[in-house]
């Protein structure tokens, strides 16, 4: 076994070295030559987030043998948290409140009045105000799905919940949480979600905490000039100032490009922490209790701490991977946390390799754009492919994968591979999971 | 006169009461009012459902007379003229009580409007014809017609002209006990209503007041509600002294704390049986899941899908009785309950032989796989029907028994409620009382054994899948009559409720499949309508409740109501 996990960790390191090639300098070349569109590169971008979070569950059921169904709800309160944030700065549209907070216009469509209040008494809710910062947003959008993965999996995992049980509590969440983001009165902006963003990272976002002072700040550098008066309403406010503060505009090509890189060198960071998890001493633990829970606790090992562990991580790399995903996406809605959402995370790590942590990114990336290809019309003259079938085919590769791949992709390459090592930590077939 | 009898052989129904009908409404060419009014009265009293048309048609002075050639009364109806080219306007007839065209030798009359005499009611008279509307009702056969009118009398615009017939109705003990409770109802509502509350009238009103308070008319709350606004604009406006009102105000306080008291119950009740019928469909679908989950610890997340195949097994059996709202075959819903067993155990044995028998003793990847195979059952569906079918219930199931006052229990309900009680004891029977059911058990409690001592097991699990499979189907069959049929309608309504379901009553056990499936359902829909000020709790956030009450739960139970005890509970 020894011999193997050195064996193994060679591979990976190979397989590493050639993915992360591809991500920085084959596919930026690709671009610069024209073969690729910006659009292209956007999407793939947006796939990658989707291989952070497919790394978190390969983590969590590949090593530890937890199959949790919630995992898009993590990523989506990644997202919104992102998502807040952009909205926060996203242009001038929307109305200013009573305390000098723009209501982003994604809000006050749909905002719950109460009975006989006016649009002029809505205020900015008391939530949204710390995802004004940029720094604190992207440390609120790894530290919320922590913190509720902590609080769920410290209930759960104490009284031994398991296996298959854990798998439909989790569900459950998902389905809750998708209804609760669906409603207008919890003021995400109900099933339309968050959107119309077009700024990133503008200099108020990262040097002020709040919009009073960001105005303060920008008054003082350009004066209270009615030149800047963009909506020629009479007055100068933060509809006004969030145009005149540039930052960088989401739809360029070179923000686009940029988000690219961050996100492909946060989808590297994940696979080296997750990598560096399961080769320590700490990742042998992980494997005993999917192989044999009772047995390490009879050691005297506390299994449920490190399923709290492993349950935090994947949670947290799922909220990277939303707050990644919302400026390549410019909009989140709650149908990101319908249950199949999860489900289908579950399958990009099925396809790809349960257990192999470089089966889950390629999973995620080859079944998305799998699905991006069949998703639209193609005539391939004897039979003409509809969209209306991408379904079927979906549910064929969930039997496929479980019945004739159990260890996905990564087992196709090493079929064709000449030595017999196994090339993973993969779970045996038939294994007790 | 003998234009009508003329008329009549034309169209060929000489019906003894639509001949007295006709000599009535003759009455209303006559220039004396009162000829007229009790011509409309003696027709309100006749009933007869076509007279309602008509009276609206008189109202609005679409009824002519048409003299014939002797000077003979013709009442006829028009409803919009034709011009001929010399700018002549004519009027097509019709039948005043049928509305058909109004045939003289065998087509439609047409005479010049010239000739056609205008006699459509007086302002007088025009308030009494549209009470009749409703008067009309109340002398009708037919009991639910009646009760509808009788209710009708009650509303606003009170109809206080049909005072003399309700008093009738209610102490006529040849009527159903309902109506003549409603007759009265409505009769104190009138009272109570169509006087002001000015100083003359508060005694009267009060009285009124009592009576509704004995009747526990939930009906006055608003008009109750009313009074007191009414009554307090006068105090603002100081027409009046507050000492007078101090009598009205109190027994406007206690019978209203008895009719909110009244209506608390009621909603009680009702969230009850809410809570009950909500959790005999939790029930139905999740016995299935207790079979296929419980016993043979397979996670089947197509069992929303096969749920979804029992209700279109019972969508085409409705299509080949042609069963529909207007050609009701309601023997067809008798029918469908045995195909929607077979059409779902069919389906499920399939998936039993092609996927699941691979999958024994991997539950992580047998829900994979079997959402697989519920992806593709959506969408072949979804290609095959479209996104959304009617199912149309029998008749039968629509109204409801009022076990008491104002506590309504619809028909679908209860059937839904038999239906399940009669699933349970069937599938009772199956696993306890038959030979099929002793292999069942001794296959899934040791496998080995039961095939050592020469019991088919494949044969047992596949008759084991199949059935949990086809009690789906029944569920679906069951839900045809309470909601929609869609064909995401496993995965959107059913499949976590129910496995939560399993889940809280312990795995592999009946009991508990009952006992949380009625919990969870109560539980729900008495959390629902809870307020907290301005905050109802309602659905959403009732979910979201009772999951906390599950995780909860689980911390004191984590193998749910009915664990099971010693080396079995080992294995899960």
């Amino acid at each position: 076994m020894k011999g193997g996990s050195q064996e193994a960790l060679i591979k990976s390191k190979r397989a590493f070295s050639v993915l992360a090639f591809f991500a920085f300098f084959v596919l930026p070349l690709l671009y610069g030559a024209g073969f690729l569109s910006i659009g292209d590169v956007n999407m793939l971008g947006r796939y990658m987030t989707f291989a952070i979070l497919a790394l978190g569950l390969d983590l969590l059921w590949g090593y530890v043998g937890i199959l949790s169904l919630c995992q898009f709800t993590f990523f989506c309160l990644g997202a919104y948290a992102m998502g807040m944030h952009l909205a926060h700065h996203g242009g001038p549209e929307g109305i200013i409140d009573a305390e000098g907070w723009k209501i982003p216009a994604c809000l006050f469509v749909v905002y719950p009045y109460e009975v006989g209040e006016a649009s002029g008494d809505a205020l900015v809710p008391g939530f949204w105000k710390p995802f004004w910062n940029l720094p604190l947003t992207v440390l609120l959008g790894l530290a919320i799905p922590g913190l509720v993965s902590f609080a769920l999996g410290y209930l759960v995992f104490r009284s031994r919940v398991r296996g298959v049980y854990f798998a439909i509590l989790t569900q459950a969440i998902a389905v809750a949480s998708w209804l609760v983001f669906c409603r207008n009165d919890v003021k995400l902006c109900g099933t339309n979600g968050l959107t119309r963003f077009d700024v990133i990272a503008p200099k108020e976002s990262i040097t002020t905490f709040n919009p009073v002072d960001a105005k303060d700040q920008w008054l003082a550098s350009h004066g209270n000039s009615m030149e800047y008066d963009l909506n020629k309403d009479g007055k100068l406010d933060q509809l006004d100032y969030s145009v005149a503060e540039v930052g960088f505009s989401l739809s360029s090509a070179e923000v686009q490009l940029a988000l690219y890189f961050i996100t492909a060198i946060c989808l590297f960071g994940a696979y080296l922490l997750c990598r560096w998890i399961v080769n320590s001493r700490l990742g042998k633990i992980l494997l005993a209790i999917r192989d044999d829970e009772p047995t390490l606790h009879f050691f005297g090992y506390k299994p449920h701490v490190f399923k709290i562990f492993a349950f935090c991580i994947a949670a947290v790399l799922a909220g990277l991977a939303g707050m990644l995903f919302v400026p390549q996406m410019k909009i989140v809605t709650p149908s990101n946390m319908e249950a199949y959402r999860s489900l289908l995370v579950v399958v990009w790590v099925a396809v790809g390799g349960r257990g192999t942590l470089t089966g889950a990114v390629l999973g995620a990336l080859v079944v998305n754009l799998l699905y991006n290809y069949l998703t639209s019309e193609h005539d391939y003259g004897l039979f003409a492919w509809s969209p209306d079938y991408w379904p079927i085919l979906l549910g064929l590769l969930f039997l496929g994968v479980v019945l004739l791949l159990p260890k996905g992709l990564v087992q196709l390459g090493q079929r064709f591979s000449s030595d017999k090592v196994s090339g993973s930590d993969a779970p045996e077939e038939g294994a007790k999971t | 006169m003998f234009g009508a009898a003329h008329a009549s052989d034309e169209v060929g129904s000489n019906d003894k009461g639509e001949t007295a009908l006709l000599g009535l409404i003759e009455l209303l060419a006559s220039s004396e009012d009162e000829v007229r009014i009790e011509a409309i009265n003696e027709l309100a009293k006749s009933g007869a459902p076509t007279l309602e048309q008509f009276f609206e048609l008189y109202r609005q002075g679409s009824v002519y007379n048409w003299p014939d050639e002797d000077g003979a009364v013709r009442i006829v109806v028009n409803l919009e003229t034709v011009m001929d080219d010399d700018f002549n306007e004519f009027a097509p007839l019709l039948e005043p009580l049928t509305g058909k065209p109004y045939l003289v030798g065998g087509k439609q009359a047409k005479p010049d409007l010239l000739d056609l005499e205008d006699i459509s009611p007086s302002r007088k008279l025009r308030s009494l014809v549209n009470s009749s509307k409703f008067l009309l009702r109340l002398f009708s056969p037919d009991p639910e017609v009646r009760l509808s009118g009788i209710k009708k009398c009650g509303d606003p615009p009170f109809i206080a002209d049909a005072m003399p017939t309700l008093v009738e109705i209610s102490n006529d003990p040849t009527q159903d006990e309902k109506i003549r409770w409603t007759a009265k109802e409505s009769m104190a509502l009138i009272r109570f209503s169509t006087s002001s509350a000015e100083a003359g009238n508060l005694d009267s009103r009060i009285s009124a007041l009592d009576q509704l308070g004995q009747l526990k008319s939930l009906r006055a709350l608003a008009r109750i509600e009313s009074f007191e606004q009414e009554i307090q604009s006068l105090l603002d406006g100081n027409e009046i002294s507050t000492g007078y009102f101090a009598s009205a105000m109190e027994s406007i306080g206690s019978v209203k704390g008895k009719l909110d008291d009244h209506r608390d119950s009621i909603e009680l009740a009702g969230n009850l049986f809410r809570g009950v019928s909500y959790g005999s469909v939790l029930i139905l679908i999740a016995l299935g899941l207790a079979i296929t989950f419980g016993l043979m610890g397979v996670i089947n997340m197509a069992h929303g899908e096969l749920v979804m195949i029992g209700a279109y097994a019972t969508y085409e059996v409705q299509m080949f009785f042609a069963h529909s709202p207007d050609n009701t075959v309601d023997h067809y819903y008798l029918y469908a309950l045995p195909i929607a067993f077979l059409a779902s155990a069919l389906v499920g044995l399939l998936m039993e032989s092609v996927v699941v028998r691979h999958l024994y003793n991997r539950p992580l990847e047998s829900l994979l796989a079997t959402w697989g195979v519920g992806l593709i059952l959506i969408q072949l569906i979804r290609i095959r029907y479209g996104d959304n079918i009617g199912v149309n219930a029998p008749t039968w199931a629509r109204g409801g028994y009022e076990i008491s006052q104002d506590v309504i229990l619809p028909y679908a309900r209860l059937y839904l409620l038999a239906l399940c009680g009669a699933c349970v004891a069937f599938v009772y029977f199956v696993i306890r009382k038959t030979r099929m059911g002793m292999l069942i058990r001794a296959t899934m409690q040791n496998r080995d054994m039961a095939r050592s001592l020469g019991v088919r097991t494949r044969n047992v699990d596949r008759f084991t899948f199949a059935l949990g499979s086809g009690i789906a189907g029944v569920a679906g069959y069951g839900w045809t009559i309470v909601g929609g049929v869609t064909p995401d309608m496993g995965t959107k309504l059913f499949i976590v409720d129910s496995f939560l379901v399993v889940v809280t009553g312990g795995v592999g056990e009946l009991a508990g499949v009952l006992c949380s499936g009625l919990g969870i359902g109560i539980l729900t829909k008495l959390v629902e309508p809870l307020e907290f000020g301005d905050f109802t709790i309602g659905p959403v956030w009732g979910k979201v409740i009772l999951l906390a009450l599950i995780v909860a739960f689980i911390q004191y139970r984590p193998a749910g109501l009915f664990a099971p005890k010693g080396r079995l509970s080992e294995k899960k």
